[in-house]
């Protein structure tokens, strides 16, 4: 179980933040202050610190100062469009930023990142029969071997780590292929028929009409 | 060309032509003083030369005792005369019929002056002298003729004395002043150029200074040195870098203000906006979502558009504000009082606050909605700050002249630091509370706006856990 210290003063972004890494079964703790926040992130066992910058108490920057020796990875939510403040943050050892408003899949996208970072993220994945060893590049379905080109991985991958959540093809396209990847959603689409081909998900990566397709778990069918 | 090129240059042709003209002047007065003594003289001398022949022909008489001289007589009287002062003068006679009859000296000159009818001007009279000078080859020489009448015929007599002298010191007095004009001009021109130089280097430090100021830099001032004039130049120069200055800094100050502004707009708007996108985005993408789960996501993105509907109306009402002309009228403070209470009615009962009024009849002039609402945010503030049960008393009357309208609770109150931040925009004092009373932190920045539309003066006197009093107070000249 991941487990993310959510420092925010606003109690609705905070309600969202922790619904949202629920989505993912990440467990999510919340606290409105710089102060309280930062005696529980030197307190707590914390795998993410999530840090608004503009804080009561104490500013996002001091507290990332006084919670420096934890060595918990930091990824900051700043309202603020300076680049000057982004390199602040990050200049005082944060991982990440993300820039208000977001979508609750950027979030995740780049929670995911920074726990991968710092190999906090399980390195098997099991799904039914499937199981996915990230770390190996392997994947094995009812004991076999699987041979998957190394973006069909990728996708079913990115599937497995937002189970039960509505994926765009735009989502897969900048996860997968990255931001600057000017691809197709066909291209999308051809790994996706892939990759339910070679797995037999064909009832489990069912496709949503105008949105993308969603990874359903086995239990929940 | 520079000013002081042309400065120096003019000077120094003036003073050139005045040094010239006045030594040529002196030059020719004095040559004159000169040829005019040697004039006199030589006169002297013609006359003695005259009055001699006149002698020589009467001794000649006396002497042979005859009454009458025969020309070729006097002919030979006039060339021992003109012989004997040989040594002294140069001399010629001439008889009545214009015949040369005696000559020493002139003989250079003769034709010259025969030539220019120098001898038929002579005064037969002998009353008056013919002066003239001839210049020659061996210098200048002053000739004086005269008639003369002997022995019953008329005598032209010339003497003519060497004036080449005063010519040649005429010539070199001229030489020396030129020398002395051209030494002269250059160490006047050397003092000149130094005195020029000096006397408009301020210019120069006000050339720099000017500079300065067109870059940016506000802060330097010129210290007034040099002649009067420069010190006033740089006196007003001085004044006018103060104003630019000023302006500068009132205008960064607006910059800087519209900057906060905006950035807290930014943030201000950011935060329900995150709320709202992510819940919606959680309920777009999330495959089963509970009810209870539907219900609070979906309730905290009303309430988060609900705290930017109030934050857009607020928003609108400070930029409609911002450069329209009011419409003032005559108003009734009762009546405004009367109606912002009927207003705040419901909010009153639902905090169960008592709103106590008390007013003086009082007119003002005043955009009657825009006051209003002023008295509605100020009020407004006043519930929200009182515990459940207190009184808001509102008080208007006249006060030295000026309306003045107090709005005082007895509930939270503010620390100093907080009322003087108070009228900043999305200044709260409690995020929190304020925002769960939806507001945006604008009310107060609103009403500072009204109340300057209206000339009034806003001021808060606050004490922290016992109350707050906010005084409007209309100027007189308002007040009708």
């Amino acid at each position: 179980m991941i487990n993310i210290l959510i420092i925010e003063d606003d109690e609705n972004i905070a309600k969202m933040i922790t619904a949202t890494l629920s989505m993912v079964d990440y467990n999510g703790t919340c606290r409105y202050d710089g102060p309280s926040g930062a005696e529980e992130a030197m307190k707590g066992n914390y795998d993410l610190i999530l840090l608004d910058i503009m804080l009561p108490g104490m500013n996002g920057f001091e507290v990332m100062e006084a919670i420096k020796s934890c060595g918990t990875p930091v990824i900051f939510l700043t309202a603020m469009q300076e680049v000057s403040d982004k390199v602040k943050g990050l200049r005082l050892g944060a991982e990440d930023y993300i820039v208000k408003p977001f979508e609750a899949l950027e979030l995740l996208a780049r929670i995911d990142v920074v726990l991968r970072r710092s190999n906090k993220t399980q390195d098997i994945i099991t799904f039914g029969d499937l199981s996915v060893d990230i770390g190996r590049h392997e994947i094995t379905l009812r004991g076999e071997h699987v041979q998957l080109t190394p973006k069909e991985f990728d996708v079913i991958v990115y599937f497995l780590q937002h189970q039960n959540i509505a994926v765009s093809r735009e989502q897969l396209l900048s996860s997968v292929w990255g931001f600057e990847f000017g691809g197709e959603s066909r291209t999308v689409d051809i790994h996706v028929q892939q990759v339910r081909r070679k797995l037999g998900l064909k009832d489990c990566l069912i496709t949503i009409p105008k949105l993308g397709y969603r990874l359903e778990s086995r239990d929940s069918v | 060309m520079k000013l002081w090129q042309k400065i120096f240059l003019s000077s120094l042709a003036l003073i050139i032509v005045a040094i010239n003209v006045i030594s040529i002047t002196l030059l020719n007065n004095s040559n004159r003083l000169l040829l005019e003594r040697e004039q006199t003289h030589a006169i002297n001398e013609h006359e003695y030369f005259t009055a001699s022949f006149s002698n020589a022909v009467i001794y000649a008489k006396l002497a042979d005792d005859k009454i009458a001289l025969t020309p070729s007589e006097i002919r030979m009287i006039a060339s021992g005369i003109v012989e004997g002062s040989g040594r002294t003068r140069d001399s010629a006679v001439y008889d009545s019929t214009g015949r040369l009859i005696a000559v020493n000296g002139m003989e250079k000159i003769l034709p010259e002056i025969s030539l220019n009818g120098f001898i038929d001007g002579i005064d037969s009279t002998g009353e008056n002298y013919n002066v003239s000078v001839y210049g020659t080859d061996d210098g200048y020489k002053l000739v004086i003729g005269s008639a003369l009448s002997a022995e019953g015929s008329d005598y032209r007599i010339l003497t003519a004395s060497d004036i080449s002298e005063i010519y040649a010191m005429k010539k070199k007095q001229t030489d020396f002043v030129r020398k002395v004009s051209v030494i002269s001009a250059g160490a006047i021109s050397l003092i000149l150029l130094i005195t020029v130089l000096i006397m408009l280097s301020p210019l120069g430090r006000l050339n720099v200074y000017t500079k300065a100021i067109t870059e940016g830099n506000y802060r330097i001032r010129i210290r007034p040195r040099g002649s009067r004039e420069f010190r006033e130049l740089a006196g007003n120069m001085n004044v006018m870098a103060d104003a630019v200055q000023s302006h500068a800094a009132r205008l960064e100050q607006i910059a800087e203000d519209r900057q906060t502004f905006i950035a807290n707009l930014s943030h201000e708007m950011k935060t329900p906006l995150t709320s709202i996108l992510g819940f919606a985005d959680i309920l777009r993408i999330k495959k089963q979502v509970s009810d209870s789960e539907r219900v609070e996501y979906a309730g905290v993105i009303v309430e988060e558009t609900k705290r930017l509907r109030s934050l857009s109306g607020k928003l609108m009402g400070i930029v409609a504000m911002n450069g329209t002309e009011i419409e003032k009228k005559p108003v009734k403070l009762q009546d405004v009082i009367n109606e912002t209470k009927t207003a705040l009615v419901p909010l009153l009962a639902k905090r169960e606050i008592n709103l106590e009024c008390q007013s003086q009849e009082i007119t003002i002039s005043a955009d009657e909605e825009l006051f209003k609402s002023l008295l509605y945010n100020i009020i407004e503030n006043a519930i929200k700050a009182s515990p459940k049960g207190e009184t808001v008393i509102l008080n208007a009357a006249m006060y030295e002249g000026d309306a003045v309208i107090t709005v005082t609770d007895h509930g939270i109150g503010m620390t100093p630091e907080v009322v003087q931040k108070a009228f900043e925009p999305f200044f709260m004092a409690d995020k929190s509370r304020s925002r769960k009373a939806g507001g945006a932190g604008l009310g107060l920045a609103l009403c500072r706006k009204i109340a300057n539309l209206h000339s009034a003066k806003l001021e808060i006197s606050s004490q922290p856990n016992e109350g707050t009093t906010v005084f409007i107070t209309v100027p007189g000249e308002e007040c009708l």
